[in-house]
């Protein structure tokens, strides 16, 4: 049994993710629709699934991989979740705009 | 058989069911409520009497009718504070005098008060009841902080009944004035409570357990006390405990410096001026002290301070006496005077004289007040001596029980404050030799004698004597059967109260047992062990030493010269008084006069003090507004304004948490890397 | 917000926020100090029987060749959090009319999904 190991050091695989990481935490910041909000929670997920995955790999450990698995399931589960309250946002402000609903000020 | 002390309690009730009873019903009442207080107060009387036959009998009681806090206390004892009812020969007769004087002083106002139409008569009644149900709570207190308490009421029903006609300017102000001249010495009261309470842990007057039995203990090296502060020695302590007590005491019973609210008080219906003065208010500073008399008895400085005090006021008050226009308030001065006796009696180790003074005077001032009161009447509310003279034909019987409270108050023989008087002298002179403040007092006392004679008869000649001065004197008003009953019965016993402690008469001519309150204050028909007169001369520091010569010759010469010096004084007075038209001598007196008048300018002073301390009130308030309610002001503002700006973070955009913890998180990494030495 | 001007003022703190977070990540991540070679998976071992294995408790029984640990109690778990993630949905996604609660979806079904 010959070990495959990637030849890419894993500080790549870190920077990648905290690049994707950052984007989607730039959608979050700044978008106002609900919806693009999923969608950059989505990428920030995906982007903690990428150091699962490479560090899997890098120790030769499933137990990354199987974490990721988790991570889509609830990731999914979030959606879900999360669609429903953009529902009951858009039945009760008539948008889907994270900002005009404020009742969460003090 | 009846245990009657348990009834003690409804004697203190009693006034105060008909304090309720006038406040809540009295205007749908006949005569205001006076017939509730009558009544009240005549139970009292009669309960009173009950007790003090059941004491004669050989009856006492010191025993807890209620505790109202207790708690683990100051060292091994538990600090227990109750309501407490303690009966022995003293508490006895004290309740009896003030029975009594408020039942004459309830009747009387009948004539003073409704019979002259008075408005606010409910209001009235109701003060009378709770003040004497006050005085009576605070005479058979079996402790020191239930004495307090009833101290303080007692203080504020004078307040309610000064300031009774609240409606013209004096009176609120002088009831004010008495609240806030009282409240100051009662101040020194409060911490005295408290010290007493955290030395022995009790304050009980009586029995075994009692603070006094305690101190005693101590002091012979036989206990010790639960506390004492930083190391003072324990007979230091116990002076400054007394002496704080007694910064109540002389407040209450007006001796100098806090003498200044009495005249004043003078502005309160007369009725209350007599009960003021004669049983209830100012005597209760005296009969604190005596109540507590075995624990000064320990203390000689203390006993030297109370009796330079008493004698300093004596004859302070008298000379101030002299040059008064008005006739409550020449009865004022003498108050102030006569209790100044009674407190150089205790000081000097006389208690049984003090305790007699004090029933005397109890009576004979009563009967003094009144007779002024019925003076009052007939003068239609005109105060002023010169405008009297000749009331003597239209008012007799108004003018004999006067006049023979005015010689017990002057202090001639046979009357009642003779007697008395003589035997605190006497006291004061056996006991002086050896003692400077003693002797000071004692001269002072003496000095006082003639002073005293010659104010209170050219009190009685200008009212009584001579030709009418006014109208109104001319054609008096008459007074009815409630005037004068009581004004009866209180000349009678102006007489013949001095019989009950014949002392002098026994020395002299040996004749035994005629010194009835002697023996009755020896516990010789029973009473509290420890509570004697015979315990209290066991443990005061004075001997006796006779100067001229044996024990009947200093007697008859103490008695020679009182009686004398107060002949002396009388005969001044009857030489430039008793004429038919008498004409003002004071000019004579030059510069004096002035300061006399102005009652040696002590309000000037007192009112100067208040400025001064006014000042640095205000620097104080200067300080507490700037800095320390600054501060407070500062720190609130702070969090105010901070709240303020960081409430704006809190704007309910989700994107804005998001990014604050974005940047939480930023720092929080950089917290750990730099900490952690990720970076290196 | 209709003005750029304001609009864009609304980026720069999130703009610097996250530069900031990218930054302290990325100089970690360099800074951090990897062994050049990793342990890598054998050549021959199936990757996704492995998983399946790891889902199920099999690990000990000789047939994974890629260690891992058991994940059936994770498994079951995420399975309930997602039918409860579902349910959830659909609770969210009905509405109240006139006091009776229309479902959502069986509106859909009816309406061709058109919401009123």
């Amino acid at each position: 049994m010959t070990a495959v190991a990637s030849s890419i050091p894993p500080e790549w695989y870190l920077l990648l993710a905290a690049a994707v990481f950052c984007i989607g935490l730039f959608g979050v910041l700044t978008r106002r629709d609900a919806l693009y909000f999923l969608m950059s929670v989505e990428l920030m997920m995906n982007a903690a699934n990428i150091n699962f995955v490479a560090f899997a790999l890098y120790y030769g450990d499933l137990t990354g991989q199987v974490f990721a698995l988790f991570v889509i399931a609830l990731a999914a589960a979030e959606v879900a979740i999360g669609i429903g309250i953009i529902l009951v946002l858009y039945r009760n402000f008539g948008v889907t705009d994270v900002t005009v609903p404020t009742e969460m000020r003090w | 058989m009846i245990d009657v002390f348990s009834y003690v309690p409804a004697i203190v009730l009693l006034p105060f069911f008909s304090f309720l009873i006038a406040l809540g019903a009295g205007k749908y009442l006949p005569k205001g409520g006076a017939f509730g207080g009558i009544a009240a107060t005549a139970g009292s009387f009669l309960l009173s009497l009950w007790v003090l036959a059941t004491v004669a009998g050989g009856g006492a009681a010191n025993r807890t009718v209620y505790t109202w806090a207790s708690a683990g206390g100051i060292g091994p004892t538990d600090v227990e504070l109750s309501f407490g009812i303690l009966v022995d020969p003293l508490s006895a007769l004290m309740l009896v005098i003030v029975t009594l004087v408020a039942l004459l002083v309830h009747v009387f106002s009948l004539g003073y008060m409704n019979d002259e139409g008075e408005t606010g008569l409910p209001r009235y009644y109701a003060g009378l009841g709770l003040f004497t149900a006050s005085m009576l709570g605070f005479v058979v207190a079996d402790n020191l902080l239930m004495a307090f308490m009833f101290f303080e009421l007692v203080g504020l029903c004078s307040y309610l009944l000064i300031g009774f006609h609240f409606r013209e300017p004096g009176p609120p102000s002088a009831a004010k004035k008495a609240f806030l001249v009282t409240r100051f010495g009662d101040y020194f009261f409060l911490i005295g409570v408290v010290a007493v309470l955290a030395t022995f842990g009790t304050a009980q007057f009586g029995g075994p357990e009692s603070f006094p039995a305690l101190a005693e203990a101590a002091l012979a090296g036989e206990g010790s006390v639960a506390w004492t502060p930083g190391g003072l020695d324990l007979q230091t302590w116990f002076t400054v405990v007394g002496l704080l007590v007694l910064g109540g005491v002389v407040g209450k019973s007006a001796q100098f410096p806090l003498h200044t609210w009495l005249p004043d008080a003078m502005e309160g219906p007369t009725p209350v001026s007599a009960l003021i003065h004669a049983a209830t208010m100012v005597a209760a500073g005296v009969y604190l002290v005596a109540r507590m008399y075995g624990f000064y008895a320990l203390t000689p400085t203390t006993l030297a301070v109370i009796a330079f005090i008493g004698g300093f006021t004596a004859l302070f008050a008298a000379t101030m006496g002299l040059v008064k226009d008005e006739l409550k308030q020449v009865l004022a001065y003498s108050t102030i005077s006569q209790y100044g006796y009674m407190m150089l009696a205790l000081g000097a180790g006389g208690y049984v004289a003090a305790v007699f003074h004090l029933t005397t005077h109890a009576f004979f001032k009563a009967l003094l007040f009144l007779g002024a009161g019925a003076v009052i009447i007939a003068m239609h509310h005109n105060e002023d001596m010169w405008d009297m003279g000749g009331l003597k034909s239209k008012m007799p019987v108004t003018y004999y029980t006067f006049l023979a409270g005015s010689l017990a108050l002057a202090g001639i023989f046979p009357f009642a404050g003779f007697w008395s008087k003589d035997e605190i002298l006497y006291e004061a002179l056996v006991h002086a030799p050896g003692e400077p403040l003693l002797f000071g007092g004692y001269l002072m006392g003496l000095l006082a004698v003639p002073v005293t004679a010659f104010y209170t008869f050219r009190m009685v000649f200008l009212t009584f004597h001579g030709d009418p001065r006014s109208d109104t004197a001319r054609d008096p008003e008459p007074v009815r059967w409630n005037v004068k009953g009581p004004l009866t019965v209180l000349g009678t016993l102006a007489v013949v109260t001095g019989l009950i402690n014949m002392v002098p008469v026994q020395k002299v001519l040996g004749l035994e047992g005629i010194d009835v309150l002697h023996r009755w204050l020896d516990n010789e028909w029973g009473g509290i062990e420890g509570l004697s007169s015979h315990h209290y001369g066991d443990i005061g520091p004075y001997s006796s030493e006779y100067i001229v010569g044996g024990e009947v010759a200093t007697v008859l010469v103490g008695a020679a010269v009182s009686l004398g010096l107060a002949l002396t004084g009388l005969l001044v007075a009857w030489r430039l008084y008793n004429v038919p038209s008498p004409t003002e001598h004071t000019a004579k007196l030059g510069g004096i006069k002035d300061v006399l008048y102005n009652n040696y300018y002590l309000d000037e002073l007192q009112v100067w003090l208040a400025y001064r301390t006014e000042d640095v009130a205000g620097g104080a308030d200067t300080f507490d507004q700037g800095i320390v309610d600054g501060v407070v002001n500062g720190v609130s503002s702070v969090s105010l304004i901070g709240g303020d700006r960081i409430r704006q973070v809190q704007n309910g955009v989700v994107s804005q948490y998001a990014a604050l913890l974005t940047l939480g998180l930023v720092a929080l990494i950089l917290v750990l890397g730099v900490t952690g030495g990720w970076f290196l | 917000m209709s003005d750029g001007d304001s609009k864009r003022r609304g980026r720069i703190v999130p703009a610097v926020a996250v530069g900031l977070l990218f930054g302290t990540m990325a100089l970690t991540a360099l800074s951090a100090d990897f062994a050049a070679e990793g342990a890598g998976f054998p050549a021959d071992a199936s990757v996704v029987h492995n998983i399946g294995y790891a889902l199920f408790n099999l690990g000990a029984y000789d047939i994974a060749t890629i260690p891992s640990e058991g994940f059936l109690a994770a498994f079951l778990i995420a399975a309930v959090a997602l039918d409860v993630a579902v349910d959830g949905a659909v609770y969210l996604a009905k509405r109240e009319e006139d006091g009776t609660i229309i479902a959502a979806v069986g509106q859909a079904f009816t309406d061709g999904g058109e919401r009123q």
